[in-house]
């Protein structure tokens, strides 16, 4: 198969360079194809959108620079839709028809990316995964092809649970929404949380659903001191906005799926000293100037604001992310042959120094962040505010 | 469980059932001029949260005047889908023209996130948001105003619909459109004009709705659903068992979540709902001679 690619790949770029403009071509190489899948429209659409320019500002950059190595990356983007059928019907056109040697892009959900995983590793094709669930890169065994530019929920967690210790809190009310990326968040407490000593209730909702105050009432009724909503929808506001009626005394949480500033603005007071978790990107300015990524995602934030005239925002960053370690994967192995790539994130990516933070893949390991990138921030008076570091 | 906890569960329940009712309400008059479901119910409510919170935050008019604007603007939507996509199948069967209706509904969600945004919005609550406190159970003044609306509603469509020349018109239309015709009622327009009282329903009830719920351009399928099981549950038409069927629907979600656990939320709802429509097929206000086949 990878030989008969080859083969018709260097055929191919030798007619065309004989019949074309030879000098140009010579001087390019032929084209490094790479795909993209984000939802852009559907639910999904508010992380998507900000996704798709983020990728898309990366290769028009790398381009304008000469591509990687002396070759040009051509982009195929598709739209999840926020479906996984849509998004599978995608995979396989790019990796059948556009013939694409990497996808950067699993549709922006967990639910979708878990679909695309055996289009993949099928197929053999690296894809480059920017959802939450940590069954999208483990076991590694059976996800050879499959690497994440973003946080596991078991690190986030993990992460959590040291911070509940830190201000001594044992009873935790988790409600999640019942989508992929709550109840994957929920597996994982339910996995960790009693090693830490930390007695969790557990609560859930639709992410459709209109009001919380039901399930909020059960959890006022327990003595949980801590109430944890794990979502991506505006079911989170009328999270907050319930807690608030219901005249809850609990500290209230968020999980790193609901770090957006119109969130916050749309649940008003409700959400002033909300707790969330958090990658560094949303309090970048108030990081020491040691930190190591600091300078890095300030620098992306520029870029994208100067090329696109609006701010971007974490989401944005984990698809920049991702196929930045997919283009430094290539231009170190020197090579876009798929298995190469594959072999270049595991072999390449080395304390890469993020917008999500410090990277490094390894063969075992194909989530390349850790605890330490996950910090703790508050929502007060209209900001986000570094709370934990 | 507390006595605190049982009222929560109630003033919860009434206020979600109300906003399944407000949909119910909108779906029955379609229903009672055509015979068919309009799957586009939800996408009103959902038009009229949207455009409404579009209107405050782009133009800054007072509330009132957004609340009129919006609410003539959805009704203009609802006639011109009339015109536009039920008119010229106004001859196929029912189950067609209720294809025709999920057709129209993902027109309408497709156009509000081209042209309204991808983005979650929300509207201010009308007289505050303090909550009021009974026996340690909260809610919301705002719910005061779904329940009033929703109330209100009912009471006069259901004037309309008993004592008006036009709402009888409406309802023979149903019966037997051709028995209507020959007695000199304009079937079409009472079509058109079903579908524009239906639309205003729907975007007085997202209107009111979204300052609790906020909206978002999909929002009106599953508000759609629910409502439709809740018209169901009252019997289809029937304007009383369109509130009934949505505070049931309601009740059943938040007693069914808040007694088992809210995993078992929409399981024990449904499950109820189901065994109410084996025991009454027609739901539960179904009227003897209102028949329809």
């Amino acid at each position: 198969m990878l030989t008969r690619r080859q083969f018709t790949t260097t055929m191919g770029g030798a007619i065309a360079a004989g019949l074309l403009a030879p000098g140009a071509v010579r001087a390019q190489g032929a084209p490094i194809k790479l795909g993209s899948i984000f939802s852009y429209t559907g639910p999904a659409a508010f992380l998507g959108d900000r996704m798709k320019r983020s990728v898309e500002l990366f290769v028009e950059e790398a381009n304008k620079k000469g591509g990687l190595n002396g070759r040009r990356i051509e982009l195929t983007l598709y739209d999840a839709g926020s479906e996984s059928t849509k998004a599978v019907l995608a995979a396989k056109r790019l990796i059948e028809q556009d013939g694409v040697e990497a996808i950067v892009g699993d549709g922006n959900r967990s639910d979708i990316g878990l679909a695309l995983v055996p289009s993949v590793q099928r197929a053999e094709v690296p894809l480059m995964s920017v959802s939450g669930a940590t069954a999208l890169v483990e076991p590694v065994k059976e996800r050879a092809w499959v690497f994440k530019s973003t946080v596991n929920d078991v690190e986030v967690v993990a992460r959590l649970l040291d911070f509940f210790k830190k201000r001594g809190i044992k009873d935790v009310a988790m409600l999640n929404d019942t989508g992929a990326f709550g109840v994957s968040a929920r597996d994982q407490l339910k996995a960790q949380a009693p090693a830490a000593g930390v007695s969790v209730i557990y609560e859930e909702f639709g992410p459709g659903d209109n009001d919380l105050t039901t399930q909020l009432t059960r959890i006022r009724s327990s003595n949980a001191k801590a109430i944890v909503c794990w979502t991506v929808t505006p079911a989170g506001v009328v999270f907050l906005k319930n807690a608030q009626q219901l005249g809850l005394k609990q500290m209230l949480v968020h999980g790193f799926g609901f770090v957006a500033d119109r969130y916050m603005q749309l649940a008003g007071d409700a959400a002033e000293g909300l707790m969330l978790t958090s990658l560094k990107f949303p309090v970048a300015e108030q990081l020491p100037d040691r930190d190591p990524i600091k300078a890095t995602i300030l620098d992306y934030k520029a870029r994208y604001r100067a090329r696109h005239g609006e701010e971007t925002d974490v989401y944005g960053g984990q698809a920049w992310d991702g196929i930045g370690m997919v283009a430094q994967a290539i231009t170190r192995a020197n090579s876009s042959e798929r298995g190469k790539i594959r072999a270049g994130l595991e072999e390449h990516v080395r304390e890469y120094k993020g917008v999500g933070g410090v990277f490094t893949f390894t063969p075992q390991r194909h989530w390349g962040l850790a605890k330490s990138d996950v910090v703790m921030i508050e929502w007060r008076q209209g900001k986000f505010r570094l709370v934990d570091l | 469980m507390t006595t605190a906890s049982l009222l929560q569960f109630l003033f919860s329940g009434l206020m979600v059932g109300a906003i399944y009712a407000l949909v119910a309400l909108g779906l029955n008059v379609v229903f009672n001029a055509t015979g068919a479901v309009n799957f586009a119910q939800g996408e009103f409510s959902m038009l009229g949260g949207m455009l409404g919170a579009a209107l405050l935050s782009a133009a800054g008019l007072p509330l009132v005047v957004v609340f009129v604007v919006t609410v003539a603007a959805v009704t203009a939507v609802g006639v011109l889908m009339e015109r536009l996509v039920i008119r010229p199948v106004r001859h196929a069967d029912v189950f067609n023209l209720i294809i025709v209706t999920i057709g129209a509904s993902i027109l309408i969600k497709g156009g509000v996130m081209v042209s309204l945004g991808k983005n979650a919005a929300g509207l201010p609550a009308f007289t505050g948001e303090r909550p009021f406190r009974i026996l340690g159970a909260t809610f919301v003044p705002q719910a005061l105003w779904i329940l009033g609306v929703a109330a209100a509603i009912v009471l006069a469509l259901h004037l309309f619909f008993d004592r008006t020349l036009l709402g009888r018109a409406m309802r023979a239309v149903a019966t037997d459109r051709e028995a209507a015709r020959l007695v000199g009622i304009d079937v079409r327009r009472v079509v058109m004009l079903s579908f524009a009282l239906s639309a205003a329903v729907g975007a007085i009830g997202g209107l009111i709705v979204t300052p609790v719920t906020l909206t978002i351009y999909d929002a009106g399928t599953m508000l759609g659903l629910k409502g439709f099981a809740a018209a169901v549950t009252g019997g289809l038409g029937n304007t009383f068992g369109g509130i009934a069927g949505g505070l049931v629907l309601g009740l059943l979600e938040t007693f069914g979540g808040g007694l088992i656990g809210s995993e078992f939320k929409d399981v024990a709802a449904f499950l109820l709902l189901l065994l109410l429509l084996f025991l009454r097929p027609r739901g539960l206000f179904a009227r003897g001679q209102s028949e329809r086949v």
